[in-house]
């Protein structure tokens, strides 16, 4: 395989729990399906992780209606969660992810503080190794962004989601919000081991079209992803280095090997690829391959190595 | 056969008509079913296009798509020249379901032709009998190749006729919502199955990211399924049109 030298650690100084992963790359909730689906396309072995779909207690079918809107050099989703529900998860598609040796984090999302306390609670019952909490998501009309956006609620959810959860926390933030270091601060205190940052931007796509004697129109609502929200993601991680020691998986626009240079510099520990999936379905293996190879050309001796670099120099 | 990202040639582009092209690519993909699609990178595009598969030629391994210019993406497809690089992900979706003995009814309309001839030239090869109508708003925007023709009036005034005279025992279609949806209803009535090659805006293309979803009855629970990964070919009765 040879890409011994893109071994990541995530460890949580104050508690010393850590995160191994092959490779700091990890492919974002929502893109990449729940297990092996990708599998045609790419080297399953490359992954950190996949960040699974994000998962309620009950099965939902997500929002009627377009999902999708295509804006330059980005998109915007209404989805709305759509997913199995985790008593499907758990029996269906978990024992995949085992037999296929798969790394990944658990995506949870809820609308009330208890529906987070239960999936916790089953995390921990089926021994997820790493949680990755959604209390951000712009789709869903009552619930997870209320958390989200609140630094007294975010600590509240975080701290009961620890009581329950021995595993590996991570909490993903959004970016809709006027002071993210006053979330991340909140969920460090809270008890996670690990932030990652960010989710989409809520955004409005219009489509006004002019055809006989009509103006034809069409909008959607929903969250926006893609490169063109990179520059919001590297001020985000690093108004989020500022406030915190925890780590950051960092996201927003990931899709060359620059681009993750850059997020190091504003303060990311691994990364998140999410949109850049669906234009190349192998970008995360071809992210991995040539961050190996530019380390092995330029003589990094590893992952921390080539962090230190870039920060210090 | 595995889905594959599959970097292509453009062996040549044909003007069918107006705002019709017909793009044929030469790459190794080695096979491929009617009613399936590829998904065409266009640079400057967040999202892929998705194709039907107009034809395909397997000793030669030439794929054959139909594009109506539309936006930017058909644009960039009808503007590349002989031996431009082309990149796409294929064989994606279901196919249709052929029937041996069954007479069938191949219904396109507009652009919606394209998957019906490649369906067509793979039951003239099974010996499969077929009658192909196919629609169009004007003569100038016709493209060749049905058992008849309609211009200007709906592919479906005289459907129910051609279907009791042809001894029709099964429907395939591919086109606007609205004809799709109609031909579904008039197919129920007959007690004759009816596949309908759905289209929408896709993201990945491989069932992941749900953006494509169409809801269906089927075992009396509506559910949702991808038009990407679970379709593109429905049976027109289990879907929820509206």
């Amino acid at each position: 395989m040879g890409l011994e030298k893109l071994k990541t650690i995530l460890k949580n100084e104050k508690t010393s729990k850590t995160l191994e992963l092959k490779t700091p790359i990890i492919g974002a909730s929502g893109t990449y399906g729940y297990n092996s689906e990708f599998e045609d396309f790419i080297d399953l072995n490359c992954f950190g992780a996949i960040s699974t779909k994000g998962i309620t207690i009950e099965k939902r079918l997500g929002n009627d209606g377009d999902r999708l809107f295509e804006v330059q050099n980005g998109l915007i989703n209404r989805i709305g969660l759509e997913n199995v529900g985790i008593e499907a998860f758990i029996k269906e598609k978990l024992p995949i992810l085992k037999q296929k040796n798969i790394d990944f984090l658990l995506n949870i999302a809820g609308s009330t503080i208890e529906d987070y306390e239960k999936l916790s609670i089953i995390a921990q019952e089926n021994e997820i190794k790493a949680l990755e909490v959604n209390v951000s998501c712009p789709n869903v009309k009552q619930g997870c962004l209320e958390f989200g956006l609140n630094p007294n609620s975010l600590f509240e959810l975080t701290r009961k989601i620890r009581k329950n959860y021995d595993g590996f926390l991570i909490v993903k933030l959004s970016p809709n919000t006027s002071d993210i270091k006053a979330l991340a601060t909140a969920v460090e205190q809270g008890g996670a081991d690990c932030i990652s940052a960010i989710n989409t931007l809520r955004g409005l796509g219009i489509k006004i079209d002019y055809i006989g004697n009509k103006f034809l129109k069409k909008t959607v609502q929903g969250g926006l992803s893609g490169t063109c929200i990179k520059p919001v993601a590297l001020y985000m991680v690093n108004q989020i280095r500022q406030a915190v020691k925890i780590p950051i998986i960092a996201m927003g626009g990931i899709s060359k090997l620059n681009d993750l240079f850059e997020f190091i510099l504003a303060g990311a520990d691994a990364f998140q690829i999410g949109t850049a999936n669906f234009i190349y379905p192998s970008v995360c293996s071809n992210l991995a391959f040539e961050l190996n190879e530019f380390m092995t050309k330029n003589n990094f001796k590893d992952f921390e190595d080539l962090k230190g670099a870039i920060i210090n120099e | 056969m595995k889905n594959k990202n599959y970097i292509g040639k453009i062996k040549s582009i044909e003007k069918i008509n107006n705002d019709v092209f017909k793009i044929n690519i030469s790459s190794s993909l080695e096979n491929c079913k009617s009613g399936q699609f590829i998904s065409v990178l266009c640079p400057n595009k967040t999202l892929r296009r998705p194709f039907s598969i107009y034809d395909f030629d397997k000793e030669n391994k030439i794929l054959s798509i139909l594009i109506k210019l539309k936006g930017e993406g058909t644009k960039y497809l009808s503007s590349l020249k002989e031996n431009d690089e082309i990149n796409f992900l294929a064989p994606l979706g279901n196919s249709f379901e052929l029937f041996k003995d069954k007479n069938a009814l191949l219904v396109g309309a507009g652009i919606g032709i394209a998957p019906m001839l490649f369906l067509k030239k793979e039951m003239n090869e099974k010996n499969i009998n077929n009658y192909l109508i196919s629609g169009f708003k004007t003569k100038e925007e016709i493209i060749k190749g049905s058992d008849e023709t309609i211009v200007g009036g709906s592919v479906l005034d005289n459907i129910e006729n051609i279907i009791k005279n042809k001894k029709i025992d099964v429907i395939y279609s591919c086109g606007p919502n609205i004809v799709l949806k109609k031909l579904s209803q008039t197919a129920k009535k007959l007690n004759i199955p009816c596949y309908v090659a759905l289209e929408r805006v896709m993201a990945c293309s491989i069932g992941v990211c749900r953006g494509c979803i169409i809801k269906l009855i089927r075992n009396n629970e509506i559910n949702n399924f991808s038009v990407c990964k679970e379709g593109p070919i429905f049976k027109g009765e289990e879907v929820l049109w509206d």
